[in-house]
């Protein structure tokens, strides 16, 4: 479904991806992990674009993405939910969850806002429906963000460090919204630093360092037989994960 | 400094097309205190408050031309000037030539002499001292028919009438107007004028209309005691009762005359002005800093993009003053045009490049996250900016652009070097008029300073209100 084929990124002369190579199929969800700056987030916006490649291809659906010039078109099929959350200051949850389909003309406000409230009640926030972001606590500005990406009905759904930002108490009904979605066989792509997480959401990892994949396996494979060196270390200063 | 830009302005001018229609033309000879007389390189005097008045009625700029006074008639016949105002005294020959205004001036000349002194009519100045004020039509006509005077010629009249005090002289020789204003207990007038004299101006024969609109000047000139007014200033004489006392200082400075009108023109042109060119100044600083925006996000728009950032540089880069002086004298310099729209124009101009700053810094203040979530929803530059940043930024931008207004406010104070009338320039008319700053200029600054107070507590509660919208 998704192929990146020699992805290279560099800033200025620093290169931070050395030819990516990454085959994701429908209902994957594939951890991402690897030590601090190692280009995982850079992976993540290079697959929507808001960074654009130095070199290489993103297909999706046979479509190469980085010859396309229309960016804010492919980007409607690729979900992204950032770790400081990003909603819309100025615009309540409502507003936030509708504004891109409705200023997009893909559904009339009446049926944007029939859906939001649908996403909203599944996960027990239509209280908060009509609540600014600042008056929300993390876990729920999350959940939002998720279902502001949810609406666009996407193919795949990056997710960059979704968690991180979150105090332990609200990191459970984040995680298991986010078990809803793989569940109902959502293509996902995760970076965490939550070991645990990973081990026991994804069905896949990939091992980032030097900006290249050292390790693509099944997560259960990649965590007790760790083969590349630096993922073993990655993973015994990581510890008691 | 200020000399050296004039000049550079001035070669711009006179290489610069030049259309004389909004120009009005007296002709004159300076020489003739206090009626017309060089006060550096400038020509002033009584008629040039005069003709000034003339040309400000008829909403024209004043050209004054310095000739042989037995070329005035001739440029007036010639119209190569509109009109003549030279102290010039009514003559069946001159009237044959020229045609002329009521007299505005029916100047006596009296002696003044201390109450001891023995001379008790204007026969009895021969052989004496006596004190004049220099180029006046008293050392004119001393000179002329009094050859065995002797002559002390001041610089003021003032300084005269100080050496009769000291008994320097035996007498002194000035108008009525002022004499009468300047005489002390000690001394008396002599009960005879020495020489009576009457002024009227000319213009060329036939032209009605501005022989009836000088007549009308003359008029309410002569209804509110201004030509008077006119030849004490010129003569550097205070008049009496400007100098009694702090509410008598008040009077004179906001009352007599009705002087606190032009306060109030003052207040309505700074006010106007301020937000005309906030106004003009929001338009070009918004179409400024968005084609940069569009541009460092998009690539598109290019040439606008240059064009404001040179826009930007060059205003932030140069004094606001020398921008109004050139947007006066070398852009509008050929038309016609209301003072207080180059006001509206140049300040306007000149806030765009700081509105533009404004904006710019409203839309960077905005969390780059922001960008970003728009972009993967898969929202448009143009959309992200109208949905998401610019409803934003605006709670930055509307305080900053308040700011800007009370800038603008104090700021058009320099309108008053191109003769702007706004605050600054409405105080200084009266304090030209009275001699006394200290009432024009603290109640001006009274107002600078409520408005300004006024204006920050509004913004004051805007920024509540939108931090209070959300929150
Ligand atoms: N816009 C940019 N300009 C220059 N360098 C950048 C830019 N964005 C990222 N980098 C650099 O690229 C490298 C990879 O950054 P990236 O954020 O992708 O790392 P990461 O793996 O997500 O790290 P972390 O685990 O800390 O989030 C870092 O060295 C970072 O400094
Ligand atoms: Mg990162």
């Amino acid at each position: 479904m998704l192929e990146i084929k020699n992805l290279t990124k560099k800033f200025d002369n620093k290169v931070v991806l050395n030819g990516i190579n990454l085959n994701v199929n429908k209902g994957d969800v594939i951890g991402i992990i690897g030590p601090s700056g190692c280009g995982k987030s850079t992976l993540l916006r290079c697959i929507n674009l808001i960074e654009i490649p130095t070199s290489g291809e993103i297909v999706l659906d046979g479509d190469n993405l980085v010859d396309n010039k229309k960016h804010n078109i492919t980007r409607r099929k690729i979900g992204m939910v950032f770790q400081q959350f990003n909603l819309f200051n100025h615009l309540n949850v409502l507003e936030n969850i509708i504004l891109s389909p409705v200023a997009l003309k893909l559904m009339s406000k009446d049926e944007a806002i029939r859906r939001a409230t649908e996403l909203l009640k599944k996960i027990d926030l239509e209280d908060i429906m009509y609540s600014y972001p600042n008056r929300l606590s993390g876990g729920q500005k999350q959940r939002v963000a998720i279902i502001r990406t949810l609406i666009m009905n996407p193919e795949i759904i990056l997710f960059d460090e979704p968690t991180s930002a979150l105090d332990p108490e609200m990191i459970g009904e984040v995680t298991n919204l986010m078990r809803k979605l793989r569940d109902n066989g959502m293509t996902m792509l995760v970076v965490s630093h939550e070991m645990n997480f990973v081990k026991s959401f994804c069905n896949r990892v990939i091992f980032l360092s030097d900006g290249i994949i050292k390790e693509d396996r099944s997560s259960k494979e990649l965590f007790e037989n760790p083969k590349d060196d630096k993922l073993k270390t990655f993973l015994s200063k990581i510890g008691n994960y | 400094m200020k000399k050296v830009l004039l000049i550079v302005l001035s070669i711009f001018m006179l290489t610069g097309c030049s259309s004389k229609h909004n120009e009005l033309i007296v002709v004159t000879e300076a020489g003739f205190a206090p009626y017309e007389y060089y006060e550096g390189n400038k020509i002033v005097g009584v008629d040039i408050d005069i003709a000034k008045k003339v040309a400000d009625y008829l909403g024209k700029k004043l050209v004054v031309k310095d000739v042989a006074f037995d070329s005035i008639i001739s440029e007036v016949k010639t119209g190569k000037g509109d009109f003549g105002a030279a102290g010039i005294s009514y003559t069946e020959e001159r009237s044959k030539e020229v045609d002329f205004t009521i007299n505005y001036i029916d100047s006596k000349q009296v002696v003044i002499v201390n109450n001891n002194s023995d001379i008790y009519n204007t026969e009895g100045i021969n052989n004496k001292k006596i004190a004049v004020q220099l180029g006046s039509v008293a050392d004119t006509y001393l000179t002329e028919n009094y050859k065995d005077v002797e002559l002390i010629r001041e610089k003021k009249f003032l300084a005269a009438i100080e050496d009769l005090k000291d008994n320097k002289v035996d007498a002194v020789v000035m108008d009525e107007i002022p004499a009468s204003k300047l005489i002390t207990d000690n001394m008396r007038i002599l009960p005879n004028e020495l020489l009576t004299d009457s002024y009227g101006m000319i213009v060329k024969k036939g032209n009605t209309e501005l022989l009836e609109t000088i007549n009308k000047v003359i008029n309410d000139l002569k209804n509110n005691n201004e030509i008077d007014e006119f030849l004490l200033n010129h003569m550097g004489i205070k008049s009496k009762k400007e100098s009694s006392g702090i509410l008598g200082k008040f009077y004179d400075s906001v009352i007599y005359n009705a002087r606190y009108k032009y306060i109030l023109e003052g207040l309505k042109n700074t006010l106007l002005i301020a937000l005309g060119a906030v106004l003009i100044g929001i338009l070009l600083g918004t179409i400024s800093a968005i084609s940069n925006n569009i541009y460092e996000n998009t690539g598109k728009l290019k040439i606008l993009h240059l064009i404001s950032k040179a826009y930007v540089t060059v205003i932030r880069g140069t004094p606001s003053t020398l921008q109004l002086m050139i947007i006066y004298y070398v852009i509008f310099r050929s038309m016609d045009i209301n003072m207080v729209l180059v006001g509206i124009m140049a300040f306007g101009i000149n806030s765009g490049a700081y509105v533009s700053e404004i904006i710019r810094a409203g839309i960077s203040s905005i969390d780059k996250g922001q960008w970003e979530a728009g972009y993967a929803l898969g929202l448009k530059y143009s959309q992200v900016m109208k949905k998401i940043i610019l409803p934003q930024s605006i709670r930055n931008i509307l305080p900053a652009l308040g700011n800007e207004f009370i800038t603008l406010v104090k700021e058009t104070s320099i309108g008053a070097y191109i003769g702007i009338i706004e605050l600054t320039k409405a105080s200084d008319i009266i304090a030209s008029r009275t001699y006394d700053y200290f009432f024009p200029l603290m109640i001006i600054a009274l107002i600078y300073l409520v408005i300004t107070v006024i204006l920050s507590k509004l913004i004051n509660v805007l920024e509540r209100r939108l931090n209070n919208a959300r929150n």
